[in-house]
């Protein structure tokens, strides 16, 4: 590929559109064309920064709205919302609800008693790839799992942009690591299964362990048993992968998250 | 409000809770007239509402809300644009992309917070000179995050149309802005053609 077709495809490759083979080729001409990478990295850049005014500063028109007064003149009686965390609706997810509180009652704590999100999502990795714990939402498609997701919970959380098709996406679900709501994608790289775990950044302080590293590197890595882990903070998530291959394969899908503008 | 009704607004307020404020931005944006907002998604919650109960769980709400929203800016902007003065919002099946300067872009894209810093305003003022499709095509993406085939059936328009009008989009709020850092010296001098 040739840098000016790289260029126009850039609107495909920075909204994560197009096919595989098209984000296969342009990331090739990425890996050997510095221009070209730091040009698309610009113009990712100016974007983010203009969708940050669009959507932060929408001027009297939108701060202006009362949401209660709409509700009502609607015929809608507003109602106080308590936003309760309701993990799973069926006897096959309740048995999943089964497990996971097993794990967080036995399992999963440091030797100075916090918490650990390795060995906690681990334990969670191993039952979902053993098959006995089935995500609560099954799908190949990354838009459908993304749709799923959105209202489920109260932060960001989509599949890995498709361009690192490297992660096809099997289904999704929500779960409790500690105290600590997570979103779980799990799917797999190479035929390999890999789990996804999206938190909110704030639910580090809860793993005060993991969070004095993260302070120390942005990116870290370890291993649990059989699986190697990555996880990085990436906007308002942390974000941490896990499977039982390679860690370069899994830290290309935890970079990924890093190309969407503002949220995982 | 009987039993079934108020559990019915239980059902929907949480729905649309977590998408109050981006709806609220999408509408500011994308009407011609700011001040119309309220009135505008009052509408559109009101029909959202009313059919709620054909709305199925697990599927994509946020996407369906947006639709409603937007027909109900559609129909305030049209009633607004026969007021006033005819302009070029014909809509453009596929129009060629804007020609951008690039000597003048690379200015602003190695240093987009100079020029971003003064322009909140610009950014807004350029938003509303693009066509109606294609404003709500650029806000769709930047606002509500969605996937180009997701924008498609929300405004119910080939794929096609929306890669080539959201390319199209940018490239203009480009060139407005390029033209506001130029018209107020924000460019480095001799960074200009």
């Amino acid at each position: 590929m040739k840098c000016h077709d790289a260029r126009r495809y850039w609107d495909l490759y920075h909204d994560s559109e197009g096919d595989a083979d098209l984000h296969f080729q342009l990331n090739e001409h990425l890996d050997n064309c510095v221009e070209c990478a730091e040009w698309f990295h610009k113009q990712s850049r100016l974007e983010s920064l203009v969708k940050e005014r669009l959507t932060a500063n929408a001027g009297e028109g939108a701060t202006a709205v009362d949401w209660s007064r709409i509700l009502n003149g609607a015929g809608v009686t507003p109602v106080r919302r308590a936003r309760s965390w309701k993990m799973f609706g069926s006897l096959l997810t309740a048995l999943a609800a089964g497990i996971l509180l097993m794990i967080g009652l036995f399992g999963g704590f440091s030797l100075d008693g916090s918490p650990n999100l390795a060995h906690l999502s681990a334990e969670v990795h191993q039952h979902v790839s053993a098959g006995s714990l089935r995500p609560e939402f099954e799908s190949e498609s990354d838009i459908d799992v993304d749709r799923y997701l959105v209202n489920r919970v109260p932060f960001p959380v989509r599949c890995p942009p498709r361009k690192d098709s490297g992660f096809a996406v099997r289904g999704a679900g929500m779960c409790q690591l500690s105290n600590q709501s997570a979103a779980y994608v799990v799917g797999s790289v190479d035929h390999q299964p890999v789990s996804i775990f999206v938190l909110p950044k704030e639910s580090l302080n809860e793993f005060p362990e993991l969070r004095l590293i993260l302070q120390r590197e942005p990116m870290t890595a370890c291993r649990e048993g059989n699986s190697e882990m990555v996880l990085s903070v990436f906007d308002k998530n942390l974000i941490l992968v896990i499977g039982n291959i390679d860690r370069t394969k899994l830290t290309r899908v935890l970079k990924s998250y890093g190309t969407y503008p503002h949220s995982a | 409000m009987n039993p079934a009704d108020h559990t019915k607004a239980e059902r929907f307020v949480a729905h649309l809770e977590p998408l109050q404020r981006q709806l609220s931005v999408y509408c500011a944006r994308a009407l011609n007239q700011r001040d119309e907002s309220e009135d505008v998604l009052q509408s559109a919650v009101a029909n959202a509402f009313r059919d709620f109960d054909k709305y199925s769980e697990g599927t994509n709400f946020k996407a369906r809300m947006y639709r409603y929203v937007t027909l109900e800016i559609l129909n305030r902007n049209r009633a607004s644009s026969r007021l006033a003065v005819p302009s070029g919002s014909l809509e453009p099946a596929h129009e060629p992309a804007l020609h951008i300067d690039s000597f003048r872009l690379e200015t602003l894209l190695d240093a987009p917070e100079i020029v971003l810093d003064h322009c909140d305003e610009v950014v807004a003022i350029c938003v509303r000179q693009l066509t109606e499709l294609e404003r709500k095509i650029l806000l769709l993406r930047a606002v509500g995050d969605f996937k180009y085939r997701e924008i498609a059936e929300i405004l119910d328009v080939p794929i096609g149309t929306v890669m080539g009008l959201l390319s199209r989009a940018r490239n203009q709020l480009r060139n407005g802005l390029l033209d506001y850092a130029h018209e107020n010296g924000l460019l480095r001098k001799g960074d200009t053609a």
